[in-house]
C-alpha cells in the first residue's frame, strides 16, 4: 500500500481517526462517514479557503454537511487542521462531550446543524445567495446524501439556486446507494440524479467518489465552466469504503465496534486486506 | 395596522440595507411600497416555505437581517422545524411575520386559519414572540423585533379592529401594557385582535374591568403578570388562539405559582377546527369569541366565584 501518511488529509489516516472515534464513543454512522472521506479530503486540501486557517473567518468558503450523519469524517479533517484536539476525540460521546453524533453548527468549522435531512442544503443556498448579494467570491460546497434527496426541500432549494443563478453553489451528492432501511432503489428510486439536477438548471458531472484525482478534476471543471449556473457533482461512492467487511453493508450505519471488529477494521485499513 | 407594518418595514429597510424581505409568494399589495423603495432587498422565494426559512438562516449567517413573511398558517406552522433547527438553535436574527393569524381567512377554511401558532412556537428556546393589538403596537413591535437581534415570531391577526391605544406606545421587553383601569378588581388580559373586544367588554358596568394588552408572549415579564393576578380578584384571558399553549396557558402557568392563586378564565378557541365558513364575525360567533357570547361567558364565570 502506498504510504501517504505525511500528506494532509490522507484518506487512510482519516478513516483511522473515524474508527478511533467511533470505538471511543461506541457510536454508529461509520459507513456514511467512510463514503465521504475522499470528497472531504479533496475539498479541504484543494478547494476550501479559510483565511488564516480560521474556521470562523467572515470571508471563508462554506462546507455545508447537509448529510449530518457523516460528521465523523468532517471531525477527522478538522483534527488535521488543528481545529479539534486529540482530547476531543478521546472524549467522544463521553458525558459533556461537545462533539455530537450529528453536525452541530455551534462547533467552529461545522456550518449547519443537520441530521434532520434537507435542512443544511437550504441554509447553503441562503449562504450562496448572501455571497452573491455581497459580491464576494466565497463558494458554498453543500454535501448531501442520496437518501437525503428524498426530502422536498432539496428540490425547492435547487429551483431557487438555478433561478437566482447561484454559480457559487456546488452541490455534491454522496451517492452510496444506501439509506437507513435499504437501497435507494428499494426505498424511493431516484432515477438519474445528474439528469435531475441538470433538468433543474444545474451543470452536473458524475465521478468516482473515491478517486481523489477525478473528484479534484471534476470540481475544477465545474468551477470553470457554465457561469450563472449552480453545479452538482454526483459522487458514486461505497458506504463503508475502506474496510471491506463494512462496504455496502448497511449494518454499519448502526453497529457499534467491539474490540474485535475495531482491530479487524484497523488491520484492514492498514493492509487493504479483506 | 397593515400600513403601520409596511411603513415601519420600509423605514427600517431604508436605514439598514442588510434587511431582506423574503416572502413565500404572499403579500401581493402589502409590499408595494417595499418593492418600490427597496427593490434590491426583496426576495420572493416562491411557494417553498421550508427552503425559504433555511435560506433565511444562511442569509443571517452571511450577515443579513431577514424578515420572513407568510401566512401564519404556514409561517410558522409549516416550518416549525426549520425555525427550531436552522434559526433558533443558533440564535440567528431572523424575524418571522405570520400574517392573518386566527380566523382572518374566515371563508377559506382550516388550511388558512391559524390558532395553533403560539402553542407551536412558545416551546422553541430563545424564540421571542410578539402579538400586537393595533397600529401603535405594530410599529413599536416591529422596532422591538429588529432591535432584538435574535429570532422573533411576529403574529399579525385581524388588522381592522381599531386602535387600542390613543397614541404611540413603548414596548418594554416582556411587559403587559395597561389599556384601561377598572374598579371591580377583575382584570382582562388579552392579546392581538382580542384586546379591542376586551376593552369594549370592560366598559360594561357589570364588569368595569382593568384591561391589559399582552404584546409580548415571550419573553413575558412573569413578575408583572403575577402582580396583575395578585392585585385582582379574578382574571379573564382572551385570545384568538387555542386555549392550549397561548396567552391563557402563559397566564395560568404564572398565576399558579402565586402565593394566593386567583381564578382565571381562559377564553380562546376550544380544541376544534371551524365547522363552517362565513364572515370573520360569523367565525367569531362559531367559536364563542363574539361580544355577546363573551359577555355571557364572563358573566357566568364571575357569578360562579
Amino acid at each position: 500500500m502506498q504510504d501517504r501518511s505525511n500528506s494532509r488529509f490522507d484518506p487512510t489516516r482519516l478513516r483511522q481517526t473515524i474508527l478511533e472515534m467511533a470505538y471511543a464513543g461506541s457510536s454508529g454512522h461509520i459507513g456514511c462517514a467512510f463514503s465521504i472521506v475522499e470528497i472531504l479530503a479533496v475539498l479541504y486540501r484543494n478547494h476550501l479557503n479559510y483565511p488564516n486557517n480560521d474556521p470562523k473567518h467572515p470571508n471563508r468558503d462554506y462546507l455545508v454537511l447537509s448529510k449530518g450523519h457523516g460528521v465523523m469524517a468532517q471531525y477527522a479533517c478538522m483534527r488535521e487542521l488543528g481545529w479539534l484536539s486529540d482530547a476531543d476525540f478521546q472524549s467522544y460521546f463521553a458525558d459533556g462531550s461537545k462533539l455530537k453524533g450529528l453536525s452541530d453548527s455551534r462547533i467552529p468549522g461545522l456550518e449547519v446543524t443537520s441530521g434532520s435531512l434537507g435542512h443544511g442544503f437550504s441554509v447553503g443556498v441562503g449562504l450562496a445567495k448572501g455571497a452573491q448579494l455581497k459580491g464576494t467570491r466565497q463558494k458554498v460546497f453543500a454535501l448531501v446524501g442520496d437518501g437525503e434527496l428524498n426530502e422536498g426541500t432539496i428540490w425547492e432549494g435547487a429551483l431557487f439556486a438555478a433561478h437566482h443563478r447561484l454559480d457559487n453553489l456546488l452541490t455534491i451528492v454522496d451517492q452510496n446507494g444506501l439509506q437507513a432501511m435499504g437501497t435507494t432503489d428499494e426505498v424511493l428510486a431516484l432515477g438519474d440524479v445528474a439528469a435531475k439536477f441538470q433538468s433543474f438548471g444545474f451543470d452536473a458531472l458524475t465521478v468516482d467518489g473515491h478517486d481523489e484525482g477525478a473528484i479534484d478534476a471534476a470540481l475544477v471543471e465545474l468551477s470553470n465552466r457554465s457561469p450563472g449556473r449552480p453545479k452538482a457533482l454526483v459522487a458514486r461512492t461505497v458506504k463503508g469504503k475502506g474496510v471491506p467487511f463494512m462496504e455496502n453493508n448497511n449494518i454499519w450505519h448502526y453497529t457499534r465496534l467491539t474490540e474485535h471488529t475495531y482491530q479487524d477494521a484497523l488491520h484492514a485499513l492498514r493492509t487493504g486486506d479483506l | 395596522m397593515r400600513d403601520a407594518f409596511s411603513d415601519t418595514l420600509v423605514r427600517l429597510a431604508k436605514t439598514d440595507r442588510s434587511i431582506l424581505l423574503l416572502t413565500g409568494d404572499h403579500g401581493y399589495a402589502l409590499f408595494d411600497a417595499f418593492r418600490r423603495e427597496c427593490p434590491d432587498q426583496y426576495i420572493n422565494a416562491g411557494i417553498a416555505e421550508q427552503n425559504m426559512v433555511g435560506m433565511a438562516a444562511g442569509l443571517a449567517r452571511a450577515g443579513f437581517r431577514p424578515f420572513v413573511y407568510g401566512l401564519s398558517a404556514f409561517i410558522p406552522i409549516r416550518v416549525v422545524e426549520q425555525i427550531k433547527l436552522d434559526v433558533a438553535h443558533d440564535d440567528l436574527p431572523v424575524i418571522f411575520i405570520g400574517d392573518g393569524a386566527g380566523f382572518v381567512y374566515s371563508h377559506l377554511g382550516t388550511s388558512h386559519q391559524s390558532t395553533e401558532d403560539l402553542a407551536c412556537t412558545r416551546a422553541i428556546p430563545g424564540l421571542a414572540i410578539l402579538s400586537p393589538a393595533d397600529r401603535h403596537e405594530v410599529a413599536s413591535a416591529m422596532q422591538a423585533a429588529y432591535d432584538r437581534k435574535g429570532p422573533v415570531y411576529f403574529r399579525m391577526g385581524k388588522a381592522d379592529r381599531g386602535d387600542v391605544h390613543p397614541h404611540p406606545v413603548d414596548l418594554p421587553v416582556g411587559a403587559p401594557l395597561p389599556v384601561r383601569k377598572g374598579a371591580s378588581g377583575v382584570s382582562f388580559l388579552a392579546t392581538g385582535s382580542m384586546v379591542s373586544a376586551a376593552n369594549r367588554l370592560a366598559e360594561n358596568p357589570a364588569f368595569d374591568a382593568s384591561v391589559w394588552s399582552v404584546p409580548w408572549i415571550k419573553p413575558a415579564d412573569a413578575d408583572a403578570i403575577a402582580a396583575i393576578c395578585e392585585s385582582s380578584r379574578a382574571v379573564v384571558v382572551l385570545e384568538e388562539h387555542s386555549i392550549y399553549g397561548g396567552l391563557g396557558s402563559l397566564v395560568t402557568e404564572i398565576s399558579c405559582n402565586c402565593r394566593a392563586p386567583k381564578p382565571v378564565l381562559r377564553i380562546g378557541v376550544a380544541d376544534r377546527f371551524s365547522d363552517a365558513c362565513g364572515s370573520y364575525n360569523y367565525l367569531l360567533r362559531e367559536h364563542g369569541l363574539d361580544d355577546v357570547t363573551l359577555e355571557h361567558s364572563i358573566t357566568d364565570f364571575l357569578r360562579g366565584l
